[in-house]
């Protein structure tokens, strides 16, 4: 598999982020990198001069950033790919580089509209949609697991952000070690703690977002969470909305429930559970 | 006159540059970066919280620093002081940052122009394929880890809040900790000098760096060749913020310590080539980065070296290259204490304030160097945010007296990939210049 690394509006972010990948010289050796720019010997409008000419076109064409609405060259490369992934939330759905720029949008998004860089019905030549792998940056093993499968002959089934199910179909609250504290409604009243659950005052996104964050881990050690840091959902389109580090309540029930729960089932159950909550649970323990 | 546009690889973002050649002598050059992406007004009216997401984002390769100065700005502006605890931890997060940047930018970005010029040298470092690249990818992935301990991942955590840290750290993350280290020394006295530790030690006090064998002796051996021990030197003016390891002052014919006084900052206006603004201390361009902060600290190493060769290409690299050591060694020294307050609370302020006012500065050494920020806070909201970055000071263009730093360090070479290699040992980030 020819892979060709692309990068736009970025902050070099997904790229450090796939270096993290801890068995990257195996890795070279199954996948054949044609060019990265910040890691190739060459300059890309050399790289890409040289691409065209040797008319054998890209296998993976990975673009990383934001792009503008009227870029031809990208338009042009993602057209003689077999694949195409955009990796990162930039890539994706145009994200913090957009908020203040009109002309700034991802490959099929802008935010939630389908106002991307390329055309609704956009095919690869192997007939796949782009592939969206979102988050900021996205975990290496979501990068190098979606290629590997690519690589194997396999084509990942995609949610309707077009984000392969394998790592996008479970909520980041998944694994969280915070879990229990959830279950019981016994929240984080200060951060810098181990306990309590940071939904219902410092923001957490976790049972709003869709990641694998808390089960494939980061750096193969922890996660926002587990750091005591609440989820801030990046990757959703809608990242990074405003007030991040707070829980918008009205009458103290969340503005925002966790997907899938009713109003009416979630103050039901908030307050039975709360009534009942382990008392290990409570206090700093 | 002949005039030459070049685009650059492997250099963080996109840039370009300019070579206007005479003679076959680089007469002028300009650093040209575009694409800004606008990150300071997309934190105008935004709770002051929020930066602590959005700032580190500014970039993918020294986004905890952007954090760190985002949190120490913060604090300033209301008021606040970390723990002991927190204040540790963060010394260290940031520190490894630093170090996976400074053995990426060696080994994958340095390294590599070297192959253009010896061709026996890409086994070793030769991008995807050369066995060294593998290794260097490898410990940097390791130090990445480090932090992630500490900060749940890397790149953008958002661990650092006003008066402390989200995590609650215990001696397993610190024996860990102290496990990537010592594999971090290996890598550093087996690949990097090729020599026992005590025997690096003593050269470190003689200053020998002669003796420097590994990649750093194969480094100074092809600079030796190439005539790059005296090349691209600036105007020998080295600027530190000061923190981490290293004090603060600046270089001017000698060290001074001092801080910095933040009146006597100033971001000019940027000239139509550039979308970054040049940045000058009392009036004059200074370099920040590695090669500061070592003479800040007084290595003694650096110091001979740059004695004999000022501010050229070798001493700045060779100046990063060897701060692998000085921070570890400070990073040891630091988990000592924090075993002393690891009972400690991690933040003295569990609960941030949704309301305050106040201006204030966060000043903090990144890889690169020092990189500022300021903020203006009313009733809780971003009134103003301003950043200065390391690469506006090293990379940043001319004004009406000086040129910009790499720019006059590229001025009388003879070869364009010279020139290249120059400009990237100043370690060009557009995606910071271009916040």
């Amino acid at each position: 598999m020819r892979v060709f690394w692309l990068q736009r509006l970025t902050c070099c972010g997904n790229t450090h982020s796939f270096l993290n990948y801890e068995s990257l010289h195996i890795l070279s050796k199954r996948l054949e990198f044609l060019y990265h720019p910040s890691l190739s010997l060459k300059a890309q409008e050399e790289a890409v001069e040289e691409l065209i000419k040797s008319g054998e076109g890209i296998d993976i064409l990975i673009v990383e950033g934001a792009v503008r609405t009227d870029e031809v060259e990208t338009r042009e490369l993602c057209k003689i790919a077999k694949y195409v992934i955009a990796v990162g939330n930039c890539a994706v759905y145009g994200n913090i580089p957009a908020l203040a720029d009109e002309t700034v949008c991802g490959l099929s998004y802008r935010f939630k509209e389908r106002k991307g860089l390329l055309d609704e019905g956009f095919k690869s030549r192997s007939g796949m949609p782009v592939i969206n792998l979102s988050g900021c940056p996205a975990h290496p093993e979501w990068i190098v697991g979606t290629m590997l499968m690519l690589a194997e002959g396999i084509k990942p089934e995609l949610d309707q952000w077009g984000r392969p199910k394998e790592f996008y179909s479970s909520l980041t609250h998944w694994g969280c070690t915070r879990n229990e504290y959830f279950e019981w409604k016994v929240e984080a009243e200060e951060l810098g703690s181990k306990r309590g659950c940071l939904f219902y005052h410092f923001g957490c996104r976790g049972p709003l977002s869709y990641s694998s964050c808390n089960t494939i881990l980061w750096n193969g050690v922890s996660s926002k969470t587990r750091a005591g840091t609440p989820c801030f959902g990046c990757t959703e389109y809608d990242f990074p909305r405003l007030g991040l580090w707070e829980t918008k309540q009205y009458a103290g029930i969340p503005a925002e429930l966790p997907i899938g729960v009713s109003k009416r089932g979630y103050i039901m159950l908030s307050g039975i559970a709360k009534m009942f909550a382990p008392e290990r649970l409570k206090g700093e323990g | 006159m002949k005039v030459e546009n070049l685009e650059l690889p492997r250099v963080e973002g996109e840039a370009r540059l300019e070579l206007f050649w005479k003679d076959g002598i680089i007469e002028d050059a300009k650093v040209c970066i575009a694409s800004v992406r606008g990150i300071e007004r997309v934190l105008v009216g935004r709770h002051y919280m929020d930066a602590l997401v959005i700032t580190p984002r500014v970039c993918g390769i020294c986004g905890h620093a952007h954090l760190i100065a985002s949190v120490k700005a913060i604090e300033d502006a209301l008021g606040i002081k970390p723990t002991e605890k927190a204040r540790l931890v963060r010394n260290i997060t940031q520190s490894l940052e630093v170090l996976q940047n400074h053995v990426k930018w060696f080994y994958l970005f340095m390294m590599p122009d070297f192959i253009l010029l010896e061709e026996r040298l890409r086994g070793l470092y030769e991008p995807f394929k050369g066995e060294r690249w593998h290794s260097a990818i490898r410990i940097a992935s390791r130090i990445t880890m480090g932090i992630a301990l500490f900060s749940g991942q890397w790149p953008h955590s958002s661990y650092a809040i006003p008066g402390g840290i989200t995590s609650e750290p215990s001696v397993k993350e610190l024996t860990s900790l102290r496990q990537i280290l010592l594999e971090l020394k290996h890598f550093f006295l087996s690949y990097v000098v090729g020599m026992e530790e005590a025997e690096f030690v003593k050269c470190l006090k003689e200053g020998s760096w002669r003796k420097l064998n590994g990649d750093a002796g194969l480094f100074l051996e092809l600079c030796h060749r190439e005539g790059l021990l005296t090349l691209g030197s600036s105007y020998n003016r080295l600027i530190s913020g000061g923190g981490l390891y290293a004090p603060c002052g600046y270089f001017m014919k000698k060290v001074v310590h001092g801080r910095l006084k933040v009146d006597q900052i100033e971001e000019l206006n940027a000239p139509s080539y550039s979308g970054a603004k040049p940045v000058r201390y009392r009036g004059m361009p200074f370099e920040t980065g590695p090669l500061a902060r070592q003479l800040m600290s007084g290595n003694l190493m650096v110091k001979s070296m740059h004695r004999e060769f000022r501010d050229s290409f070798a001493v700045r690299v060779l100046a990063r290259v060897l701060e692998v050591w000085s921070i570890a060694e400070a990073i040891e020294l630091w988990i000592e204490r924090l075993k002393e307050v690891l009972h400690e609370k991690s933040t003295s302020l569990g609960r941030f304030p949704s309301k305050a006012t106040g201006i204030g500065y966060g000043i903090v050494e990144a890889a690169r160097g020092t990189l500022i920020h300021r903020i203006s806070v009313r009733n809780g909201n971003i009134q103003d945010y301003a950043i200065i970055t390391p690469s506006q000071w090293n990379l940043g263009p001319r004004c009406e007296n000086f040129l910009g730093v790499a720019e006059k360090a590229m001025v009388g070479l003879k070869s364009k990939l010279h020139a290249q290699m120059v400009l990237r040992s100043f370690d060009l980030c557009s995606v910071c210049t271009t916040h």
